[in-house]
This record gives structure tokens, sequence and C-alpha cells, in this order.
């Protein structure tokens, strides 16, 4: 509300008027329209204090005085505007502007200077016309050039129109009271200052509303701030120039600092809020005066102590000093705030600025010295104080001579609002408080007798004032009474008030010429709108005097019209808002050093009366977002009232600023879905359903696409093979050795792979997931996956991590590469660039262009991507199908080379192959006798296909594996039973074998005392009584018999049993042929024979025939068990060779028919 | 190394170009330029696989080698796997006995225009069957991914091979197309041309002009020169195929803007030009040794996925490595 100085003059209709831009600094659009169509004689003819007071009003005069026509226009206009406002407002409200606009278009034409004071006629005018503008059409403010001629009537928006037409009703009589003030009486004068004063408070209020509605509407640029800041310093530089230079005089009012005086208007307004609490009491009292037991004087102490704004110039010995000093306190700051005219008069005239300026004037005065003189409580009263402003217009006027100087102009301006602010300054004269209760008493006993009357006056005098504290009832009626004649001092106090206006008015009037203001002036009067570049005052001063002055600058301006077309509500915001722009401005400056920000300077923090106001300002525009056309928008007014009330009482700030101007104070919109909201029991809603969702299933994993699971297939296909792998490698193994334990042989036994999900995860928000770990992890397990899929098995950690950094790398490429595309500007649908509508725009790209273009730009392209899926996965899986199958025939064959390939009895194993060499079946092809077998002919006598050893017996381990796997098989050959085994030979069954054997029995039996003799073949392998392994020399033949002497055979193994060394020495034999014997059994173990080794033997041995069949039977015995072996026993061939030898050494001498019957009986002997 | 500027294969190249498809007689410079390109590569192939063999712990350079560096282009790896197994095959049967001299004749002479490149002619495919073709298997085949070796089996039929020959087939549909109007001796000359090679029975001379020696320490086998003959037959193909193409699309270029500049010439050319039964060889001038840089410039260039894979940012470095052609 601070800001309302010269605007708080106008109301709100006038807002729009010409003068307003006059008053701005602006080279405007209609100020020179008028200027144009006025003719310099009448320019002239118009009193100087036209401009001053009241610029608008001298222009609609002068338009009237001009063009008679218009102004019946007006009149047509302002009566239809009035009867639409009756229509659709209170009827009185519009009786009143009726009555109004009537008069003021009469005193219009009437032409004479009080008409010019009297601005109401214009102002119903403008409003409408102007909120018209506000509510309709941005451009309107062309409307302004032909004010003269009424905007259309129809088009008077009716709620508008009330809302503005509130103010006007009320002013004129004030106004006209102003400027009849002189001639008034005392009484009415009182009165009228009074309404004067509320008045002009009410219209600085609807002001500033009117300026706080355009807020929502219109956005105002920042660039003015500068301009707002550095007046504003300026102003605040010469307050602390004077507060330091009063510091070391004042006793008082030193708590307040220059800032502080900044904020003078804002404490107006609580000023007003408070005296009006204590106005209700007083009222109270002054009812109820009889009732109150406390005297005057106790009442007046009571009130200055409840009191909450007293002020530093509150003094008990001074009578009206506080209230003197408060309202002229309140005036000049007033006066120096408005900086874009002040400045020039802060502060004193420097003599280096003009070298002569003290030789023109003898009593040089500024703001900066009245203030240093209110703070030294050096006026005694209000004409004082009046005087010294006037003083400081009138010097300016008497220095500066020329009539275009800029000064002048300010200094007109200035004084124009002087005038203004004057009447709120109450005429007081301070006195000091002995003297007036002095007086007090002297009345009291004087007018004793009328004393009830008398009593109550002073109170409601008092109360007017807004001084309740220092005056009592009888001290103030005589500075009110002042017309009564009774006092002295309030008679020439009020009296002079009014010559002092009239002087400064009528002065300037007839001095216009004669005056100079300190600095001189430097434009030269051809051209004023050139001016510009000046300070902001110069501008403004160019206009002013084109109004004023000559038709020639008058011209000139008109020639510059661009210079500035500010509308008027841009004015109105400009000069409103001017004071917290330039604070706002300044705190934020104050961060700044240079062009950095100032890390030093403390921050600035939000505040709760901000926030508050922010939150209270969104409410509003809200409400009026809602009900734009609501009629009564008054309501606003009250509203904002109470508000500011409440404020008042928190000691809150307003300002008068829109918000984006507080930016601090902002406070985000809350998501409705974080609101704390209850239901009607109370208990919080949880809307935590609504925004927190979990992570849909899946969101790290492979989608199940078609290529996935062709994939997925390929590496199962994989691993099933590697499993293949190893057993075939186990196999291969176990045929080298045999296994030992239990886990000799890993078994390869994969997992098969799964993805793994992410945990679940709740979210706020919609969207991806921003995690970078997981995402990267996913991308590892995939690029883990391809290598797999590659072939190879396992990997370092650092090869993956290499290759996932280049994929993410590629794929964040990609990324950008596709957001670029899609962000392409749109461009228009073909053929209609011209007349593009919006609808016509399409995307640059389609979504198949963007994939592509993408595409081609990392370098793939589709066909490489079929081709990989093709070629790289699909015929993959085929290929490691056959892989797989490959494999597995290979160890089914592995598995069982008996069974599979050879017959039952594996007879047929050994057809082909290396196989042959083993058995020594290639001699076959070679036709040799590789065993003598042939020369045996054991071939023809038992039939054999083929005398090579069957390969089984050598693989017997591989045989019994294979068995042991398949033992169905193994039992379904077994085609005979087994026969009964022999009953051991104990002691008792012994006699019962042949009489041949008994005596070796009984020996045996002798021998393990009488226990029953045990089976070679129960015994366990190793334990049996292994006759001679049989050997092979290292040339791998074995010597024919007849070339083995005695002593080159073989060492035996075993000796002799007793009985057999006996019988061979009874045989007369040579000691070669036993061992030759033994030779030959011995290889024959080895599947060896020389055909012509019988006959030599005979030869040798010649009577022994036993020998040959010997030898003969040994082979038979041989025979024997081989062939069995065939029907599947396994493993004889140990006890093959025992026997063989068995019967060679035991039974050499007996008949040889025995031995193959007997074989098992002597295999038990031995 | 002085010695390599005097150009060793001229007559070979010549050849080998016309087989390409370039008819006229390339000047001196030409072949220089190609020969120059080809012994380039042939040494860059060299170092790389001697670096390979030096990665696998090996001094000498195995086939496997050289047929990584190209295995991306697998028409060109089936085809060298087709003439190794042929190889293989003739050695089979020279090494076996001499009952089949005839067959041994007769796979020479299937040879040696495979070692030119082209693969073995119909008239081979019936001797297939008859001996056990060994195929060859490469390191980062399906059948190398398992410890065991897979076991081979006949009866499979390998389509991936026949598809990879489609390439193959191609080239020998266009050399059919050819030769379909020859005459004799002009096909005689023609498949004497087929049989330029580098190394045919000139392996000390190309083991010279390689520098053999000095890029890789070991020395060679046979088979490895017998790839590189084949290899560089292919490049001089290359070659000569983008050359041509950057050629035709030269003239063309130049005949529209040379109609463009006057009428006369150009109508003088129109007339040359639409003489329909002119044969389109006379006439027509030999690759140039710009055209051949060109196509070399073309061939090098760096294809958008390599850029894109590279880090930092896809800046690309000042200098890539030679591309094998």
């Amino acid at each position: 509300m601070s800001l309302g100085h010269h605007n708080a003059w106008h109301p709100p209709g006038p807002l729009r008027t010409p003068d307003d831009c006059l008053d701005e600094r602006t080279v405007n659009g209609y100020s020179k329209a008028f200027s144009g169509s006025r003719t310099p004689q009448m320019r002239g003819s118009v009193d100087a204090d036209g401009p001053h007071a009241g610029n608008l009003i001298s222009e609609a005069d002068t338009a009237a005085e001009e063009d008679p026509r218009i102004a019946l226009f007006r009149d047509l206009y302002n009566r239809s505007e009035a009867k639409i406002n009756g229509l659709f407002s209170g009827k009185k409200v519009a009786e009143d502007t009726i009555s109004d606009a009537v008069a003021g278009s009469d005193e219009a034409e009437a032409g004479d200077q009080r008409a010019d004071d009297s601005t109401p006629p214009p102002a119903p005018l403008r409003k409408p016309a102007r909120k018209l503008d506000d509510d309709d059409y941005d451009d309107y403010d062309d409307d302004d050039d032909e004010e003269d001629t009424p905007p259309p009537a129809p088009k008077v928006f009716a709620p508008v129109q009330q809302a503005n037409a509130i103010p006007s009703p009320g002013r004129p009589p004030s106004s006209s009271s102003l400027s009849a003030g002189a001639d008034a009486t005392k009484e009415t004068k009182k009165e009228s200052l009074e309404d004067v004063r509320k008045k002009l408070e009410e219209d600085k209020k609807v002001t500033e509303e009117a300026a706080k509605r355009s807020f929502h509407t219109i956005f105002y640029t920042l660039e003015n701030d500068r301009d707002a800041m550095l007046d504003q310093q300026r102003l605040e530089e010469s307050e602390r120039q004077v507060e330091a230079e009063m510091s070391g005089q004042t006793t008082t009012g030193n708590n307040q600092t220059s800032g502080s005086s900044g904020y003078g208007s804002l404490s107006s307004a609580n000023l007003g809020a408070s005296s009006l609490t204590l106005k209700n009491l007083i009222a109270r009292i002054d009812m109820k005066r009889t009732m109150v037991q406390a005297s005057d004087a106790e009442l007046r102490s009571l009130m200055s102590e409840v009191r909450k704004n007293r002020s530093k110039w509150a003094s008990e010995d001074k009578i009206g000093q506080e209230e003197l000093y408060e309202a002229a306190e309140k005036v000049l700051s007033e006066l120096k705030a408005m900086t874009e005219h002040s400045s020039a008069f802060l502060t004193r005239v420097n003599k280096r600025d003009a070298p002569d300026y003290y030789a023109v004037i003898k009593h040089p005065m500024d703001l900066g010295t009245m203030t240093k003189k209110l703070k030294a409580i050096q006026y005694k009263s209000k004409q004082d104080f009046v005087d010294d402003v006037n003083l400081i217009w009138s010097n300016c006027f008497k220095y500066n001579t020329n009539q275009e100087h800029f000064l002048r102009k300010h200094a007109i301006y200035m004084k124009k609002e002087t005038e203004k602010l004057v009447p709120l300054i109450p005429e007081i004269v301070i006195r000091d408080r002995v003297e007036v209760e002095a007086e007090e008493r002297r009345l009291q006993l004087a007018e004793l007798d009328g004393g009830d009357e008398s009593d109550e006056e002073p109170i409601m005098s008092s109360r007017g004032r807004k001084a309740p504290g220092k005056s009592s009832k009888k001290g103030a009626a005589p500075a009110r009474n002042t017309p009564s004649g009774s006092e002295p001092p309030g008679g020439p106090m009020s009296q002079p008030s009014a010559p002092a206006r009239s002087d400064s008015d009528i002065p300037i009037e007839g001095i216009q010429n004669g005056f100079a203001t300190p600095p001189p002036g430097i434009q030269t009067p051809s051209d004023p709108a050139g001016a510009v570049p000046g300070t902001s005052g110069g501008q403004d001063d160019g206009m002013d005097i084109d109004g004023l002055v000559t038709p020639t600058t008058a011209l000139s301006a008109l020639a510059t019209p661009g210079i500035e077309l500010a509308d008027p509500e841009s004015k109105v915001w400009k000069q409103v808002t001017k004071k917290d722009r330039a604070l706002v401005a300044t705190e934020r400056h104050r961060l700044f050093k240079g062009d950095r920000i100032n890390s030093e300077e403390p921050a600035l923090l939000r505040t709760k009366a901000g926030m508050r106001r922010w939150l209270r300002s969104q409410k509003q525009i809200c409400t009026e977002g809602d009900k734009p056309t609501e009629p009564s928008s008054q309501v606003m007014g009250p509203n904002a009232a109470g508000e500011t009330l409440a404020e008042g009482i928190e000691g809150e700030e307003d300002r008068v600023i829109p918000d984006y101007y507080d930016v601090m104070s902002g406070i985000p919109d809350l998501p409705a879905h974080l609101l704390w909201s209850e239901d009607t029991e109370g208990n919080l809603i949880d809307a935590s359903d609504e925004f927190l969702k979990i992570l849909p299933k899946g969101s790290f994993m492979q989608p199940d696409s078609k290529l996935c699971v062709k994939l997925n297939a390929n590496m199962r296909q994989m691993q099933e093979t590697r499993k293949i792998c190893s057993k075939i490698g186990i196999v291969k193994q176990m045929q080298i050795q045999s296994q030992m334990y239990q886990n000799q042989f890993q078994k390869y036994q994969p997992d098969s792979f799964i993805e793994q999900d992410a945990e679940p995860h709740v979210m706020n928000d919609n969207g991806p997931v921003i995690s970078p770990w997981v995402c990267k992890a996913a991308l590892q397990r995939s690029v883990a996956k391809v290598f797999y899929h590659t072939g190879f098995e396992e990997y370092q950690p650092s090869a993956i991590d290499a290759a996932t950094d280049m994929a993410s790398d590629f794929f964040q490429k990609i990324g950008e590469t596709l957001k670029s595309y899609m962000e392409t500007p749109k461009v228009p649908v073909m053929g209609t660039v011209e007349n593009a509508t919006p609808s016509q725009w399409k995307r640059a790209y389609t979504e198949p262009e963007i994939m592509l273009h993408t595409l081609s730009s990392v370098g793939i392209d589709v066909e490489g991507l079929e081709s990989y899926v093709k070629d790289d996965i699909e015929r993959l899986g085929t290929k490691l199908t056959t892989a797989h199958d490959r494999l597995r025939s290979l160890l089914s064959e592995l598995l069982r080379p008996v069974l599979q390939d050879g017959g039952e009895d594996g007879s047929m194993a050994f057809a082909d192959g290396s196989e042959q060499f083993v058995a020594g079946d290639f001699a076959e092809d070679i036709d040799e006798d590789f065993f003598g077998f042939k020369e045996l002919g054991l071939d023809k006598e038992f039939g054999l296909a083929t005398l090579s050893v069957p390969l089984h017996l050598l693989q017997n381990r591989m045989y019994n594996a294979a068995q042991s796997q398949n033992t169905s098989i193994s039992q379904s050959v077994t085609v005979f039973q087994p026969p009964p085994s022999y009953p051991r030979i104990t002691s008792e069954s012994a006699p019962s074998q042949i009489g041949l054997l008994q005596a070796f029995f009984s020996a045996k039996l002798q021998a393990t005392n009488n226990e029953p003799l045990v089976e070679d073949l129960e015994l366990p392998p190793k334990q049996r009584p292994m006759a001679a392994r049989p050997r092979l020399p290292a040339s791998g033949r074995i010597p024919p018999p007849s070339n083995l002497p005695g002593p080159t055979s073989s060492p035996q193994k075993r000796p002799l049993p007793p009985s057999a060394s006996a019988s061979a020495s009874n045989a007369n034999q040579t000691g070669n042929s036993e061992p030759s014997k033994k030779k030959i059994k011995k290889n024959s173990g080895a599947a060896m024979g020389v055909p012509d080794a019988n006959g030599e033997d005979e030869a040798a041995t010649g009577a022994d025939g036993a020998k040959a069949s010997n030898s003969v039977s040994n082979i038979k015995s041989e025979e024997g068990p081989v062939t069995g072996l065939t029907n599947g026993k396994g493993a004889v061939e140990n006890s093959a060779v025992s026997d063989a030898s068995a019967a060679d050494t035991s039974q050499n001498k007996n008949h040889s028919n025995a031995v193959p019957l007997t074989n098992g009986a002597a295999g038990d002997a031995s | 190394m002085s010695s390599d500027r005097t150009p060793k294969y001229r007559q070979e190249i010549q050849q080998m170009m016309f087989v390409s498809g370039e008819t006229a007689e390339a000047s001196v410079e030409t072949t220089t330029l190609i020969e120059d390109i080809v012994r380039q590569q042939v040494v860059e192939i060299l170092s790389r696989s001697t670096t390979l063999a030096t990665r696998r712990g090996v001094r000498a350079i195995s086939t496997d080698d050289l047929i990584f560096l190209i295995r991306h282009d697998k028409a060109k790896v089936s085809r060298l796997k087709t003439f190794l197994s042929w190889k293989d095959v003739r050695k089979n049967v020279k090494d076996s006995d001499d009952k089949g001299g005839g067959d041994a004749a007769d796979f020479a002479g299937a040879d040696d225009p495979m070692a030119g490149g082209v693969v073995a002619g119909p008239q081979d495919v019936a001797s297939k069957p008859k001996n056990k073709r060994a195929r060859v298997g490469l390191a980062w085949d399906v059948n190398s991914f398992y410890s065991i070796q897979v076991p081979e089996r006949d009866d499979e039929e390998d389509e991936e091979e026949e598809e990879q020959n489609y390439a193959t087939l191609q080239r020998l549909a266009a050399a059919d197309e050819r030769t379909k109007h020859m005459t004799r001796e002009e096909y005689v000359f023609w498949s004497e041309c087929r049989q330029a090679s580098f190394t045919y029975r000139k392996s000390k001379r190309f083991r010279e002009w390689a520098g053999f020696g000095i890029v890789t320490e070991s020395k060679p086998n046979d088979d490895i020169v017998d790839i590189l003959g084949f290899l560089t037959f292919e490049i001089v193909q290359t070659l000569t195929e983008e050359a041509l193409k950057v050629k035709e699309r030269e003239d063309r270029e130049k005949n529209r803007r040379g109609g463009a500049e006057n009428g006369a010439e150009n109508a003088k050319k129109r007339k040359r030009e639409t003489g329909l039964f002119d044969p389109p060889e006379e006439g027509r001038t030999p690759v140039e040794p710009r055209h051949i840089r060109e196509a070399y410039r073309k061939l090098q260039a760096t294809p958008n996925k390599n850029i894109a894979m590279l880090l930092h940012n896809g800046r690309v470095p000042a200098r890539m490595p030679i591309r094998l052609i």
C-alpha cells in the first residue's frame, strides 16, 4: 500500500487518463494528441494551476473548451452511462454519478479555475471505459486518444462500472471542499479535512486494489525494476545522510533506520488500523463519560500507555507534537518516495553543480534538510513545515528560469503532490504541556457551567485528530477550536495554511518564468523530446513541458510517438508497485557482487507472512477465475480489508506487488495425492494406492519373444551336448584307469539358465526405473548370454565388463540418435506452408523412418539383423542339433562295444578295425598260423571258424562293466543252469574219492588239520594259487620247445610238489623234459604253439608216449575252459592255466584221458 | 626392398583384371598401383596372422589364422574352404597311390582355376563322391564348442555350404555369360587368364615379393601360400570391379555434363553412344590409376558400425588400421 503516493490522488477511474501519461516520464500517444490538438493560446490561457494540481482535469477542461460539441457528447455520454449504472446498480449511486457528471461537465464548460480542481466529471467518464479495456480488449488503449468523444455506452460493463463508480460519488464533495477550503467555515473545513484524509486513504486503497487485480491479468516485464531500484537507493542514500548528520544532534528517533523510513507508507496503514480500534474505545468513553470514574488526566495517561503505535515523536511535554510530526514525517517520506521526481530535491544543491546557486537563492531548502529539521524537532507547527516544503519548489522555480527546464517539471509535479498531501497534516501548533494544562485549568474554571458539552467536545476532537494520547479534551479543544477564536495559535495555524497554498499556486502562475531550480537546465527548448536519453526525470519533464508550452515542442513530441507507448495501466502499475519493486530488486541485487553471486551475503529467507500472502493471492485468483462476471466485485474490497487487518495484527507487511516478484514465498502446488486429507470421521485417507506402484514383474527379464525362445533353446541344446561330451570323456577315461573312488569322474550336471528378476520394488511414479547398477547388471547378463550362445562356456569377469561397457555405450548412442530424430521440428504438411494451422503440421519423420535412420547411422541395417537371426541363431540351432545327435551316437557306441556290434557271443565284434591285431586275427589274412592252433589241427577238431582270441577276454573289465550295466541281457544269455558245485572234501568224504587221490587228499587234510579243503575257485582271485603267469619273452614269440634247453627255460615259479618231483625222477627223464612240458603249458596260456614241438619232444624223449598226449591234453584241457568261457563264463583264464599246470605237474604219469574228465578235480588237487 | 619397385606381376594382374571384367588393356601405372596395393594387403595379412599365431603361442602361421582374418566375409570363407578341401583331396589322391593317375590329373586341372579363385567347374562334380572330401573345420565352428571331437557324418547335407556358395555361383554364372559368345580362341585365352595366379608355380617369387622373411619369421607352408594366392586374386578382382563401377559412374557423369556443354559435341557423342551395334568393349578406355585409387578409398572407408562402436564418444581416431579387402 505504500506505493500509492501520487496515484492515491486519482480515483481509480482516471487511472488511464492522459494525466497519468504526463505524470509518467513517457511520451505518450494521446498526450501528444492532446497537445497537438490544443492551440498554444489555449494552453496559455489555462493557468498553471491546472497542470499542477490536476492535469487530468485541465485536459478534459481544455478539451471541452476547445470543442463544445465534444463537451456535449460527453455530457450525453455521462448521462447515458449514469443511467446504465442506475439500471445495474444501486439507484442512489447512479443518481449521484449523474448529478456529479452533470455538474462536472457544467463546470468544465464554465472553464473557471475551480472547475479544474473538480476532477469528478472526467473521472466517472473514464472509469468505465478503462474498465472495459481491462476486461475486454487489450488494445483499447487507443480509446484514450478519442476519449473526448464518449466511448460507446452499450459496451459499458455494469459490474465493473459499479466497482469503479463507488469511489467517484464520494469524491466530488471532497475535492470541491478541497478547492473551496479557504472559503469554507472552519467547522466545515475541519470536517472536510477529515474527509479529505479519509478520502485519500480510500483512493489509495482503491488504486491499489485495481493495480492488484491487474496483477493476475497482466504480466509486467521487469526491465523497469532497475530504475526503480536506483531511485530507491538514491532516496535511501539521502535518508542515510540525514541520519548520519542527525545522529549526533537528535536524542529521539535514533531507533528508526533509514530503511524503515522507506516503509513509512506501510506504517501509515497500520496506524490507521490501530487508531480505528482506539477510536471505538474513545467513542465508548465519550458516551459513558459520566460513568467513568477516572479523571481526564488519568484517562489521558492510560490511553497513551495503551496506545500501541506510540511513536518516537511522542512527548509528554509537548502537546500535539506526536500528531504533527507523524503526519509531517509521512508527508515528507511520501514526497521523498516519489523518486522519479524528488531525486533532485533530496539533498542540498551542490555548489559545484550550480556555482551561482547561492547567489540567487538566499534560503536554500531540500527534503534532506527538512528531514533533519524534523528529526531535530524544529518545526513548531504545520505551517512551518509546509512553508519549508513550498520553499523548495519556489526555489527551484526561482533558479531555473527557463520554462522548459526539466527541474521545473519536477518541481511542478512535486508541488502538485505537496498540495495533495498537505491536507493530511493536522493543523496543530505544538505547545508546551505546562502551558496547555494551565490553560485547560483556566478554561475549566471559566466554562464550568457548560461543562458537559465542552467536556465531550475535546474528546471527540482528540479522536478526530488521532491524537488521543497527548491532548486532554481541554487541551485538544483549543487546538481544534481555533475558529472559535479563543485560541490564538489555532487561528494563525489554520489561516495560513490556505494562503500558503494559494500562495504556492498563484505565485507560481505568475512567476513561472522567474524562478529557477538548483541545477541549471541543459535542455534546449527545441528538443524536449530529445531529452529522453537523460534521466527518467528528464523524459518526464519533456512531457510535462510539452503539455505546458510551445506548439513547436508539442509538435516535436508528436513526431516522436514511439518513444514509449506504455498504456496507462502499466503506468499505474509502475507507480503503485514502484517502491516494492525497488525493494525486491534491491534485495536481490544485494546478493550479487559485480556479476557474480556474493557468497558472503546472507541468504534470502522465506517468511511465513510472505507465504501466507502468496497463498491468499492464489486463492484470490482462483475465486476470480471461478466467477469472473460476478457483479459484486466490491466484495474483493472488504475481503481484502479484512485480511489486511489480520495481517496488521500479525505484523505483516503487505506489498503491492505481483507474486512473481516474490519468488521466495511461492509454494509449489501439492499434488492431490500427497495432500493430508481426512475423511468425515477424521481418519487419514491413505492415497498411497493411487501413486505407489510395484514395479511390474519381468521388467528386468528377457521378454518372451520368438528370438529369445530360440536363443534359450540353443543354449539348452549346448548344455545337453556338453553333458554328453562329459560322459564320453568319462567313458574314455575309464578305459584307461579303473574307478577307485566315488567322485573320481566328475559328472557334468549344469543347471539350466533361469533369469532372475529384480526384487519387488515400489515406485512412486511412472516411467523407467532409474537404477544404473541394476540396469547394468541386467545388461551384463544379456551380454553373458550372447557370449554363451556364441560358444563360450565360461568367461572372465573383466571380459564381460568390457563388453558390457561397449554395449551400453553403443546403446546410448542409439538412444541419443533416436531422440534427436524424434525431436526434429515438425514440418508443415505438403503445400500448406503459408497458411499452416497447428493441425497441418506433422512430424518430420514417421516412426519407421526414425528407426531406420537411427539404425543406419550406427551402421546396422535390417538385413544384417535378419541375417543374424537366420544364420547365427536359427541355423546355429540346427547345427547344434546335429552335433548333439552325433555325439550321442558316439557315446552309445562307446558304451556297448560288444553287445552292439558283435553277436551274442561276441565273435563278430572284431570283424573290422584294429582289434584284429590284438586278437591275433590279422594273421588269418596272411595265412600265418600265429598261435600255432592250425598246426595242431584245433580248428578242424573243434570246427572253429577262427583261431583268434576273442577280444572281450582281453577287455574283460569293460565287458564286466557292460554286463553289470546290462544284467538283464546277460541273464537272458544264460541258457543252462550251472551245475551244483562239488562239495568240499573233508576227512569224511575223502575216502569216497578214487583211490589214487585218497592219499593226496588225506595228506592235504592233515596239512590243514582236517579242515575241509577249500577250492581254488572259492578263493578270491588274488589268493588263488596261481600257476606262473604266462609270460612272453621280449621277442614276443614263444621259442620252440626243441630249442629250449633246460637252463634257458623260464625259472620255475613254484617248487614242484614232492610227489611230482619224485615221479619226475622216477620217470627216468632228463631234467629238461619236465621243464619243457611246463614251458609248453605256460605258453599255451598265451596261446602260442609251435607246429613241430611235439615231434621234437618225441624225438628227444623217445619212450615217453605220455608226453605227447600230455601236451595234447594240456591243450585240450585248455580248450575246454575256453569254449566254456564263450558260453558266458568270464574270468576263467586263470583257472584254465592252473588246470593245465595242475594236470601237468601232478598227473603227468596218469593216463591222459582222465585229464579232461577230472579237470575240475585236478584243479582242486593243485 | 628396392627391388620391389619394379612390378613383377604385370601380366598376372592384367589377366586377373580381364577375368574380373576389364576388357581393355590396363596401363603399367594401373597394374603397378594394383600390385602395390595387393602387396600392402598381403603384408598386412601376414603380419596380422603372425600376431594371431603368437597369441596362440605358436610361431608358425596356420591356415586358421588366415581364415580368421577374413571370417566376416562368409562367401570368401566358404570359397576358401572349398578350395582347401579340394586341395586336400588332390593331395590325398596323389599320396595314396598311382592308380588314379588320371583322376589326379583331373584334380590338378581343376585346382588350377581354383587357385585363381574360381571353384572347380562342373566337370569336377562327378568325381566328388568318389573321394571323401575332407571338410575343413574352423576353430570357431559349432564343432569346436565341445571338448569332444564331433564325429563326421557323410549323410548330412551341408546346406550352409551350399548357401554360401551362392556368391561363387553368381560369379560363375557371370563368367559363363561372358564366355557364352566367345570363339574358341577367345575362350582359350580366357581360360588361360583364369589360371593367372600370384603364387602358382612361382612360389619363390611370391615369397620374395611379399617379403615373407621380413614380415613373418616362420616359413609359411604351401597351404598358406596357396591361400594367399587365392586372396590376392580376390583382392585384384574386388579392386577391379569396384574401379569399373567408379569409372562407369564417371563416364556417365561426363556424358551428361558434356551433353549440357555444347550441342555439337553432344550430337557427336550421342551418335557414338547410340550406335546400337557398337561393340561395347571397343572404344572403352582402360581403368586408370585414379579409378583404382577411388575404389581403394571406398573399400577402405570405415563402416558406420565400427565408428559407432568406438568408445570415446564416437570420435574417429586419426588413423584406422588398414582394412583387408
